[in-house]
């Protein structure tokens, strides 16, 4: 503390004001995953003649938009200091129900609204024990990760089932609409919500501030348990959307889709800078470290390396972009 | 301040179980119009418990609040905030990583609607973020600040601008010094001269007994969750309330033998 002689209103400022360099720092975790995904995208575009076409790039967005649209939910549950385990095997089940509705003639807007209505009830079920039982959310919905696959393969009997190349539910992940693939179209149009809910609305402020200081958000009247509760809602939303775009890309349900696909969207969560914590999240962090994923599994593949490089390289990236948000972003400056 | 007024806060049979411990028991408080109430007691003794009660943090297992002469029931902080019971709580309660304008605002972001939208109105909230500040004397450059990078000083003065800057009808304050500079002190002693002249009711918890006589009207002493003793300020002085604190004549330097002004904070 100051041991100011004078009376407390004439204190000479103590800080400056934020500094461009301040909010580089600040923002660290964007700033390292941006670079990572500026230089995979320089190297690739230099090494290979395929990865800097449009029809390449677009391939990757409409490929990574299950990633894209589940990552953008799972920022949220994340910045609450949450996390949701179990949007892999919500795909899967949405992926094979939403082709057996279809298969049993139930019309496609239907099926596509019934499946949205089941992944929000998974969230429900799931925020329900973590918000109001206060059981942690790794556990609720690590539980969920294994009941909600369980059904799937259960409805299933490990089968794919087949959807109707001619419905046209398929167009949902197979149609281009102004030169741009539909997968991608609706990526973009989730992220750019996410982006101003996350930002600009009363939900995103209590959700960072949940994860910030939780019992202070709720001394501050704010309904925490309802905020905890939605962003399950979200992410069940969310894998639900993404598992009905992955049949209709695919033409088929399958109950082994999406395995392992909840660690990809932590990956990209946390590549983009967001904190395990909970309290700091960035959707353009999310954005860019899905893409620096993406475009690596992508690249890989054109530079003719074995696809099987890409966990590694992934692995390492992971490391060493938190790495370099740790220590020269942040420096010793982090204080609590 | 006359005892015919209607209490603006009136607490009774406040009693509260956490476990094995029985942090309040049977305890109450009143409190008038443009009162200030200091309120001490050993750690432990339930001031922060009683004062996290009013302001609808914790649930009393039994016992009436009155404000204003009508009963309440709180259920949530909410409910204290919407009858206009602020708190400056202990730990502050502040978000690290919201900034300045955020958590002044925290919980009741002013609204703006983009198509019929709700938004976080977030020029408006800088604007009046600044007044706010400057209104209390607060110095912070910057109301984009993240609370984190901020002083402990700096922290409290937000915790406090928050708290009195939404027009109180009962302010409460648990250690709203404990961090703060000499200068700083004052000011905040100062503000609470200011509020408690425009009507505004104010509880005071402190450790620091000297600025009890500077602020205070009445102190209440708590021991063990119950109300031991009640003071108007003119009728005791340091020795007697550090008696009444600790249950029992003590001798100690503290308590203001051979010293005009004894207690150290």
């Amino acid at each position: 503390m100051s041991s100011e002689p004078n009376a407390y209103a004439s204190h000479p400022p103590r800080m400056r004001e934020a500094t461009i360099l301040d909010k580089v720092v600040a923002n660290g975790g964007v700033m390292s995953i941006a670079l990572f995904f500026v230089a995979c995208c320089l190297f690739f575009a230099v090494t290979t003649d395929a990865f800097l076409t449009a029809p390449n790039l677009l391939n990757v967005i409409r490929q990574s938009a299950p990633l894209l649209i589940v990552a953008a939910a799972m920022t949220f549950v994340i910045t609450t200091g949450g996390i949701d385990l179990s949007v892999g095997s919500v795909l899967a089940l949405t992926a094979t129900l939403s082709a057996a509705a279809l298969q049993a003639g139930v019309p496609w807007p239907l099926a596509i609204v019934l499946m949205l209505l089941l992944g929000g009830i998974v969230g429900v079920i799931q925020g329900y024990f973590i918000a109001y039982e206060r059981i942690p959310a790794f556990i609720v919905t690590l539980a969920g990760l294994s009941v909600i696959r369980g059904f799937a393969l259960l409805i299933t009997g490990g089968y794919s089932i087949p959807i109707e190349p001619t419905s046209p539910f398929v167009a949902l992940g197979r149609a281009w609409v102004f030169g741009i693939p539909a997968p991608a179209l609706i990526a973009i149009v989730i992220l750019a919500v996410a982006y101003i809910a996350f930002n600009e609305t009363h939900f995103g402020r209590y959700v960072t501030g949940v994860g910030a200081n939780a019992e202070a958000t709720r001394r501050a009247g704010v309904n925490t348990r309802r905020i905890t509760l939605w962003v399950y809602v979200l992410s069940g939303m969310a894998a639900a959307a993404a598992g009905v775009i992955l049949s209709a890309r695919l033409g088929s349900g399958s109950s082994n889709a999406g395995q392992g696909f909840e660690l990809d969207v932590i990956a990209a969560v946390v590549l983009g800078g967001t904190s395990l914590f909970g309290g700091r999240g960035s959707l353009v962090g999310t954005v860019l470290g899905a893409l620096t994923v993406a475009v690596l599994a992508n690249g890989l593949i054109l530079s003719h390396l074995s696809p099987f490089f890409t966990p590694i390289v992934t692995g390492f990236i992971i490391l060493v972009a938190i790495w370099l948000n740790f220590r020269l972003f942040r420096g010793g400056a982090k204080g609590r | 301040m006359t005892d015919t007024q209607v209490s603006r806060v009136r607490m009774t049979g406040i009693s509260k179980r956490y476990g094995a411990l029985q942090s309040l028991d049977n305890a109450s408080l009143d409190l008038k119009p443009g009162e200030v109430l200091g309120l001490v007691g050993d750690n432990g003794a339930g001031k922060s418990t009683i004062s996290k009660v009013l302001s609808g943090a914790v649930i009393p297992d039994a016992g009436t609040i009155e404000i204003d002469g009508r009963e309440v029931a709180f259920t949530s902080p909410a409910d204290a905030r919407a009858a206009r019971i602020e708190m400056v709580y202990q730990d502050l309660a502040l978000c690290d990583t919201i900034d300045v304008a955020g958590n002044l605002f925290l919980g009741r972001e002013p609204k703006r609607r983009i198509a019929g939208v709700p938004m976080l109105d977030k020029k408006l909230m800088h604007e009046r973020a600044r007044d706010m500040l400057s209104n209390l004397g607060i110095v912070i450059p910057d109301t984009r600040m993240k609370v984190e990078n901020l002083s402990g000083g700096q922290r409290q003065s937000i915790a406090i601008g928050r708290a009195a800057s939404f027009n109180p009808s009962v302010l409460i304050m648990d250690e709203p010094t404990a961090a703060l500079a000499v200068a700083e002190v004052e000011a905040v002693l100062e503000l609470i001269r200011t509020v408690s002249q425009r009507g505004v009711s104010v509880i005071l918890i402190t450790h620091r007994l000297q600025d009890l006589f500077l602020v205070c009207d009445r102190i209440q002493v708590m021991y063990e969750g119950r109300n031991v003793a009640e003071r108007r300020i003119e009728d005791t002085n340091i020795e007697d309330v550090v008696n009444l604190i600790v249950g029992r004549k003590f001798a100690a330097r503290s308590a203001g033998h051979n010293r005009e002004k004894g207690v150290s904070s």
